[in-house]
């Protein structure tokens, strides 16, 4: 039977407009009340609200914890892409081309973090950076380098990067299984050609894994770089709270240190405006950065 | 035909829109009915009709302004930390039992502050408030206009002992601008605690003031090799509220506390102010503050000195209560005002007071009132005691015979009623989140040894001229 025209758009309606709904409703008007009540004086508590213009973004741009979220924030991107990205396809490389009888399970094991809370992550991570009970001092004074235990998340120095090993931890097993399927996909007769050329396996992995599994790793580097500006706010809040000192506040922890514990929601509002913004420009450079011709062989 | 259609759904997208903002916005102005915020949200119902809806809520009202009657729904809105909720249950049920007429709806829990705060934005809070724990504060909800102003009916109650309300608190209520809007429930205070088996045993001696303290301090790192000091970094305040407040009270009395909470112009750089941030110093150069304390959240910092890492820790009278299943074997609570004081003074101080407070929209604002009053007797302070292990704050309160009293709480309760040994200093209100934040910044700082007095000092004025909105 044709299908009229009337029928394929109220098809399409039907599919449509549902959801169209559900992302006004949860995305759309989130992100334009989030905007309204940044020109607000408001402390997120009670009915009454001032209006105040632009002196929230005034405040923004004449506070000295701003720089340094915005600062902490790419320094874990920028640690956890790398990290991450290295990791998950050395991994990723490893179970899938060294034909390894054990790869099911290492597939789990690695995957396993995944499917934990990163509260619980959190926490746990907490416990193993204990500077009397944690089990870092403690290795590390098992191999006779007293010197080196310290107080990871309780210095000023050292906190943010500490935070980056339970992050990254955290991160392997989603990416290397998307690596692995990227690699899947490539045919094996690549790889007997180039050996034939008399490509050694470096070479291999360099000018035919890399190049055909390139949208992958596209997509793995955006989405570790968008959940890190929006996401890495819980790691912070679970582990440090975005001390000592503000030494590991990132953009998110500080939001919800003014909106909900000092009572300044609409700055709070404020500054989720201003993630917005740095995420939105992060990714289109990165869109830009990272384009590359399509390779066929 | 096919623009036409483009049309439709542009005008459908737009009232799907339109639709959600505006479902989204009626959310926020709902009132009445049932409430279903989660949490613990008992229904204590006197046999009638525990359905109460808001139409019931309005008869009941009237009546109760007609002859003073106390009958219809009463929300209560109470924090369970430290302290339990024993105590609240055994009192709302007297008040039920004398009060049939009333059906008592309890919001209660750890996070009770939080899932109430929907609540209070849609101007729909509950009768009856106490302010304590996480994501509360007295201050704010003054500021934001959410309470009753208590101060005229304040003159003309009295308790059911038959005193005059008024005169009955240990601790007078906090003022703002002279208004009061708050009682004070609970007398808590910070002070310093150590392991008195601990301190017997090794014969420590317990300090009675800031050089004795050191001294103490230092014998502990020598013998023991341990930091003897600590606190939770993640919350700055607690050293703020537990040491350095009464050190201030002591050095410059109820005058510099009142320039300090309300964040005076160049109060940090005072010299009686400038004095106690160099004992901090002197404390951090000495190594008897733990280095590691920066990421300690309270509990992790209990812990620690539970299990004899460190000697001192600055925590409220909730701590014997809150880490109750967690004391091991040999342990003793021993409790002191922080002897941050210099040599020969005595002991400063400044009690910290939680609040029992009603709504500025409460609906049945005469019940709340009947409550509050119910519960300010010497039998529920007596009982306070008993099942917290804390004190209420209310006058002649006798302790000292009482055998379910803690002996820690009947020391210190003796102590702090000897102005020989303890005086008491007060401020006339909590300090706001928003000076209290940057300046435990940099007090971590400080205490970390990554400032010096100096530079604390410029961040502290900063951080005040910044509350000032300078």
């Amino acid at each position: 039977m044709v299908q009229t025209k009337k029928q394929k758009y109220l098809f399409l309606a039907f599919c449509l407009v549902p959801t169209f709904i559900l992302f006004a409703v949860f995305t759309l008007y989130p992100l334009i009340s989030g905007l309204y009540y940044s020109f607000f004086s408001w402390s997120g508590s009670a009915a009454n609200r001032e209006f105040v213009g632009v002196s929230n973004y005034v405040r923004l741009f004449n506070d000295g914890i701003i720089p340094r979220t915005i600062m902490h924030d790419y320094f874990l991107v920028v640690t956890k892409v790398f990290g991450i990205m290295i990791l998950s396809m050395y991994f990723a490389v490893a179970i899938m081309q060294m034909k390894l009888k054990e790869a099911p399970f290492y597939r789990i094991i690695f995957f396993f973090p995944n499917i934990m809370s990163v509260v619980v992550i959190g926490i746990l991570w907490t416990f193993i950076y204990n500077p009397s009970l944690g089990l870092v001092n403690s290795a590390l004074e098992a191999i006779g380098l007293e010197n080196w235990t310290r107080p990871w998340l309780g210095s000023e120095t050292w906190a943010l990067p500490s935070l980056v090993l339970p992050s990254v931890w955290a991160g392997i097993g989603l990416f290397m299984l998307m690596l692995m399927g990227g690699i899947g996909t490539i045919s094996k007769s690549y790889y007997e050609a180039a050996e034939l050329d008399g490509a050694s396996e470096w070479q291999q992995f360099w000018k035919v894994t890399v190049p055909l599994l390139w949208p992958q790793i596209k997509v793995s580097i955006l989405y570790i770089v968008i959940t890190t500006l929006n996401g890495s706010f819980i790691i912070v809040q679970i582990m440090t709270g975005g001390g000592p000192n503000n030494s590991t506040h990132v953009m998110g922890s500080y939001l919800y240190q003014q909106a909900f514990q000092q009572y300044n929601f609409g700055y709070g509002a404020t500054i989720g405006v201003m993630i917005l913004v740095i995420s939105l420009l992060t990714v289109f450079i990165l869109q830009k950065l990272l384009r590359r011709e399509k390779v066929d062989y | 035909m096919k623009r036409s259609w483009k049309k439709l759904f542009t005008v459908a997208f737009s009232a799907g829109l339109m639709a959600g903002t505006l479902a989204a916005c009626g959310g926020n102005d709902e009132t009445g009915g049932e409430e279903n915020n989660g949490g613990n949200n008992n229904a204590v119902n006197n046999g009638s009709d525990a359905n109460n809806n808001a139409d019931d809520n309005a008869n009941a009202n009237a009546d109760a302004g007609g002859d003073g009657e106390v009958s219809g729904e009463l929300e209560i809105q109470y924090f369970v930390g430290g302290y339990g909720d024993s105590w609240w249950k055994e009192v709302i049920s007297d008040f039920q039992e004398q009060y049939p007429d009333v059906t008592i709806v309890e919001h209660a829990g750890p996070n009770i502050n939080d899932e109430m705060r929907s609540r209070w934005v849609s101007d729909n809070p509950p009768d009856v408030v106490y302010i304590d724990g996480a994501g509360s504060s007295e201050t704010q909800m003054v500021e934001d206009g959410q309470l009753m102003n208590l101060t005229e009916w304040l003159q003309e109650v009295e308790t059911a002992d038959g005193n005059m309300l008024a005169d009955s608190f240990i601790v007078d209520p906090a003022t703002y601008d002279g208004e009061i809007y708050s009682l004070p429930l609970v007398f808590d205070t910070w002070g310093t605690w150590y392991n008195r088996a601990n301190f017997e045993e090794q014969g420590y001696e317990v300090p009675t003031g800031f050089d004795s303290w050191m001294s103490t301090m230092g014998e502990i790192q020598d013998n023991e090799g341990i930091a003897p000091f600590v606190t939770t970094g993640q919350h700055p305040y607690y050293f703020l509220r537990g040491v350095l407040t009464p050190a201030f009270g002591a050095a410059g009395g109820d005058e510099l506390l009142a320039d300090i909470v309300t964040g005076a112009e160049g109060v940090w750089e005072r010299d009686e102010v400038v004095a106690q941030m160099e004992k901090v110093a002197e404390m951090q150069e000495a190594g008897y503050i733990y280095d590691g304390f920066g990421a300690y959240n309270h509990t992790q910092s209990q812990m620690n000195f539970l299990l004899g890492d460190h000697s001192f820790i600055p925590v409220g009278f909730w701590l014997p209560n809150e880490m109750a299943n967690d004391v091991p074997d040999g342990f003793e609570f021993g409790f002191i005002p922080s002897p941050i004081q210099d040599e020969g003074e005595p002991y400063a101080i400044v009690p910290d007071l939680r609040p029992l407070a009603i709504a500025e929209n409460a609906e049945n604002p005469e019940a709340a009132k009947a409550f509050v009053q119910f519960v300010f007797t010497q039998e529920y302070a007596t009982l306070f005691s008993e099942h917290t292990g804390a004190i209420m704050n209310l006058e002649g309160v006798d302790l000292s015979e009482n055998e379910n009293v803690p002996p820690y709480l009947i020391e210190a309760n003796a102590m702090i009623n000897d102005p020989d040994q303890v005086q008491i200093y007060h401020r006339p209100h909590p300090m706001s989140a928003d000076l209290e934040t940057p300046i435990g910044d940099a007090l971590i700082a400080l205490m970390l040894g990554n400032s010096s007095v100096e530079e604390f000092t410029e961040r502290a004025e900063a951080a005040t001229a910044d509350y000032r909105g300078e």
